[in-house]
């Protein structure tokens, strides 16, 4: 057993009898009543939004005031209430506010409540009765899917890992990573029901792109976790999602990628607050994450390798595997790849880190491909 | 760094040619004929969409999952063709019966399908039009401050799972992360409800804790999802009936009654999956049997901590008076063997016969009762 | 014209009401159980199995005896006290908490829950707002007792 409770209640005779003499005399004794925490009464800032975790950020309650280092909750209880002597340690690992913090957690968390969409009934399954694609654009499309599957499973085990390793404080970001799971659990099903639909089933695993998606979840700490998955990968993933619907070969296949781009962007979204605060709030850090980001970097460029996707984008792109469909499809390729690298660094300057461009062997690539792409008479 | 990549990819001159090549107009096409099962899948009901089950087709299928993965230990999505070298993500639940139950497909489907918002779909300003009487409010914001630990520890417990269960599990794996969503969503209703009344919250309990890390942290995910989907899910899901029941305002009313949705499909889970594991497993039935021997205590504890127990009876007896606590007394009194039955009673019909006559619990609550 | 309870006639013209407002119970979500409703009065009882799928009422007949194996649950009850909670219904629209489903049948005191499995048992906590939402319709109904 990796755990025992400190005492074994049915052995416990004075924790029976006080439970029968409660029963038997009514007598309450109503300790917990005198509890010294805080009295409040929060208000609906918007009725039509309602209760928010954010109109409860008051006092001892609220996020604001949780501090940089959480030295009074190891336990399970609740942010604010009374802990007495001999609640047992949940065992954190991150107890210091700035490795996980982000300007906005509690919005992005109500935003996935209430966002929350349904693979089965909110894509219009239906309409893909009688669509049959050509070969190479439903091979093509099924390999996309068979890839994206497998990104958006890492992307389910890498926040659950963390999850239980944050400190019971940390609630807003603990229910974040918890609709995370899920909206990525989500993005698995859209993405494995779309191959199983497509008439040609999955296609082949990505060994590359698989070493490359391990990396996200094997980080040190959260801050580094979050920048290699929610800043770095989340964000290629959006740009992604973005080429795709515009890609899409069918109006089914377009609203699926709007649907997962919401999600996505709200993970993004998070990843840069949290960037943002952690460069601001623990200076330190800012070396342990560019030497986070050199490798991760080091991964995009081993993506480059994982010609199953590119090949298949390209087929997308172009429409098919005709030489002018394969030359449209490569310039809108390109366009992408720089496109993605364009907007990680867009990213990592806008939260703080513009010096990330001159120590970067990735930026050099993209300078490179720019200039490549321009000779090329691709116009960006 | 617990991994890095196995070369520095920046300098790799195949790599890099191998995009070149591509990036020129010449494809491989490696996995174009990718050696996988052709299948167009389709809902079986328009009305429903299309779910999991209406992709239970062959390789791609849950039902043809084997008891033993022996060959795969990576990312790749159940079903795909397999090549090359593949990551090893050190899954350590590899046995379909650990963790399989035959309702966890309807369980996650059913999950989506029946989603809430505590921010808008709880009438909040109820609480404002019609206030509690100060025992009252201080009892729910005690009561609630007990059920924000319950679900930290259900939501801990699904997302400390996830990422040691083998990926082919993948529905079985989304039912986990719609738990974690949906343990996320009742801490949130818990602790706005808490917060809302104006009495802040009360104290957390060293008894509930203590054992709920105990349940928490099971060595196996069956007698772990035993202890926190099929014990402390039912064990909430029955304070959300009672409190429903007893309901002091409109806006507990609705919380429960959405509230016992989500724990009922917890609870649903844990039997199903304690079903599967027994039913496959014949020879696990007295090491299973031995364990909750020695953890059912816990549900002592959670039934019997005061910060629990004395809210109860103030809520369902409307109040502090010598008469209220009494009446509180009453159904706290006919509460407590409910839930001790219905526990048993799962027990027993997941497979654990002979649970009744061998738990000590009974005795206990026989006292409990005579006392009351 | 009313329409009597128990009845076959009563449960159908719940259904029609629940097939009138598909976007209600869409939002409450899927909802698949069968359970049986029985009606006692004098020492007899009226015996009916709903069946509900996806988000309606497929199915609803009377029968001679419910076989708990058949259904997920059945809800007992004396007519006396379903006729106070559809009369309690009938007056605020839905039912008030002390009149709803849950309460009648908390310590099974009132109305009753019997199951042979108590997965078939949860499955009316799992499905208990569409359950009530769907009781709740006879507020529409204009119901007499026999
Ligand atoms: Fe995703
Ligand atoms: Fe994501």
């Amino acid at each position: 057993m990796a755990y025992l409770s400190t005492t074994n209640y049915l052995e416990d005779k004075n924790f029976v009898d006080k439970w029968l003499y409660t029963m038997r005399t009514g007598e309450l004794d109503l300790s917990w009543m005198k509890a010294s925490t805080e009295k409040i009464k929060p208000h609906e800032a918007n009725a039509r939004r309602g209760l928010t975790y954010r109109d409860l950020d008051l006092g001892s309650y609220g996020f604001t005031g949780v501090p940089e280092k959480v030295r009074t909750n190891r336990s399970y209880a609740p942010r604010g209430a009374e802990i007495p002597a001999g609640v047992p340690d949940s065992q954190p690992w991150v107890s210091r506010k700035s490795e996980v913090w982000a300007f906005n957690t509690e919005s992005y968390y109500e935003e996935a409540v209430t966002r929350q969409w349904n693979v089965t009934t909110d894509i219009p399954w239906e309409r893909l009765d009688g669509v049959e694609l050509p070969e190479t654009t439903g091979k093509a499309l099924s390999q996309l899917m068979t890839f994206l599957t497998e990104v958006e499973m890492i992307a389910t085990d890498t926040p659950a890992m963390w999850l239980p390793r944050l400190n019971p404080d940390f609630i807003e970001v603990k229910a974040f990573i918890a609709a995370q799971a899920m909206d990525e659990a989500r993005h698995t099903e859209a993405f494995r029901k779309r191959a199983l639909t497509t008439g040609w089933g999955l296609m082949q695993a990505s060994p590359m792109n698989e070493m490359a998606l391990k990396h996200l979840r094997d980080a040190d700490s959260f801050s580094e976790m979050s920048v290699a998955l929610h800043l770095v990968a989340e964000g290629n993933v959006l740009t992604l999602f973005r080429f795709s619907e515009y890609l899409s070969p069918t109006d089914v296949d377009k609203r699926i990628f709007r649907l997962v781009m919401q999600d996505e962007a709200r993970h993004v979204g998070y990843g840069m607050q949290h960037f943002k605060y952690v460069l601001e709030n623990f200076p330190e850090k800012r070396e342990v994450l560019h030497a986070h980001l050199d490798e991760a970097e080091n991964i995009s460029f081993a993506g480059a390798a994982a010609t199953e996707l590119t090949e298949a984008f390209i087929i997308l792109a172009g429409g098919g595997l005709k030489r002018e469909n394969i030359e449209e499809g490569i310039k809108i390729t390109t366009k992408f790849n720089l496109k993605q690298m364009e907007e990680h660094f867009e990213r990592l300057e806008k939260c703080g880190m513009p010096e990330r461009k001159e120590r970067s062997k990735l930026f050099q690539m993209y300078q490179a491909g720019v200039a490549a792409a321009e000779a090329a008479g691709i116009k960006l | 760094m617990a991994f890095y990549a196995d070369k520095d990819y920046t300098v790799d001159e195949t790599v890099l040619e191998a995009a070149n090549q591509v990036m020129a107009g010449n494809l491989g096409l490696h996995w174009y004929d990718a050696k996988t099962e052709k299948v167009k899948g389709k809902p079986s009901d328009p009305r429903r969409g299309l779910t999991y089950q209406d992709l239970d087709l062959g390789s791609y299928g849950y039902t043809q999952i084997p008891e033993n993965l022996r060959t795969s230990q990576s990312m790749v999505a159940r079903g795909s063709e397999k090549v090359g070298v593949l990551p090893d993500m050190g899954y350590v639940v590899n046995r379909k019966s650990d963790v399989w139950a035959d309702n966890v497909t309807d369980l996650y489907e059913e999950d989506k399908a029946r989603r809430w918002t505590p921010a808008i779909d709880v009438p909040w300003a109820e609480l404002d039009a019609h206030p509690l009487p100060a025992p009252v409010e201080a009892a729910c914001s005690q009561l609630y401050t007990f059920l924000q630990e319950c679900s930290l520890v259900s939501l801990d417990f699904a997302a400390r799972w996830v990422p040691l269960i083998n990926q082919d599990f993948i529905e079985q794996k989304s039912w986990l992360c719609a738990q974690m969503l949906g343990w996320a969503r009742l801490g949130e209703a818990f602790r706005k409800r808490a917060l809302y009344g104006g009495a802040g919250l009360g104290r957390a309990s060293n008894t509930a804790e203590q054992g709920l890390k105990e349940w928490l942290w099971a060595d196996t995910f069956p007698h772990g999802s035993l202890s926190i989907n099929l014990s402390l899910g039912g064990f909430v899901l029955a304070i959300c009936r009672h409190v429903a029941a007893f309901a002091p305002s409109k806006a507990d009313r609705v919380l429960h009654g959405f509230a016992m949705q989500d724990t009922a499909r917890q609870t649903a889970y844990g039997l199903g999956q304690l079903r599967y594991f027994l039913s496959h497993r014949a020879n696990e039935l007295p090491a299973t049997q031995s364990y909750v021997d020695f953890t059912e205590h816990v549900m002592l504890a959670l039934l019997g901590s005061p910060e629990l127990l004395e809210p109860l009876i103030i809520i369902s007896g409307g109040g502090l008076e010598k008469e209220q606590v009494r009446s509180g007394r009453l159904a706290v009194s006919k509460f407590i063997p409910l839930v001790v039955s219905e526990y048993l009673e799962r027990l027993e019909a997941a497979g654990m016969s002979g649970r009744r006559e061998r738990s000590r619990i009974p005795s206990v609550i026989d006292q409990i009762q005579v006392a009351a | 014209m009313a329409i009597s309870f128990p009845s076959t006639e009563y449960f159908e013209a719940l259904k029609g009401q629940m097939a009138a407002q598909p976007e209600k119970f869409r939002r409450l979500g899927f909802i698949d159980t069968t359970f049986g409703v029985r009606v006692g009065q004098n020492g007899k009882a009226r015996n009916f199995v709903l069946e509900f799928e996806v988000f309606d009422l497929k199915n609803v007949r009377e029968v001679d005896a419910i076989d708990l194996r058949r259904v997920d649950f059945a809800i007992e009850g004396d007519s006396r006290v379903w006729r106070e909670m559809l009369e309690n219904i009938s007056r605020n629209g839905e039912a008030d908490s002390l009149h709803d489903i849950n309460t009648l049948a908390h310590f099974g005191e009132q109305l009753k829950i019997v199951y042979d499995d108590p997965d078939g048992h949860d499955k009316l906590y799992r499905f208990m707002e569409s359950i009530q939402k769907f009781f709740d319709l006879s507020s529409k109904v204009e119901v007499s007792f026999s």
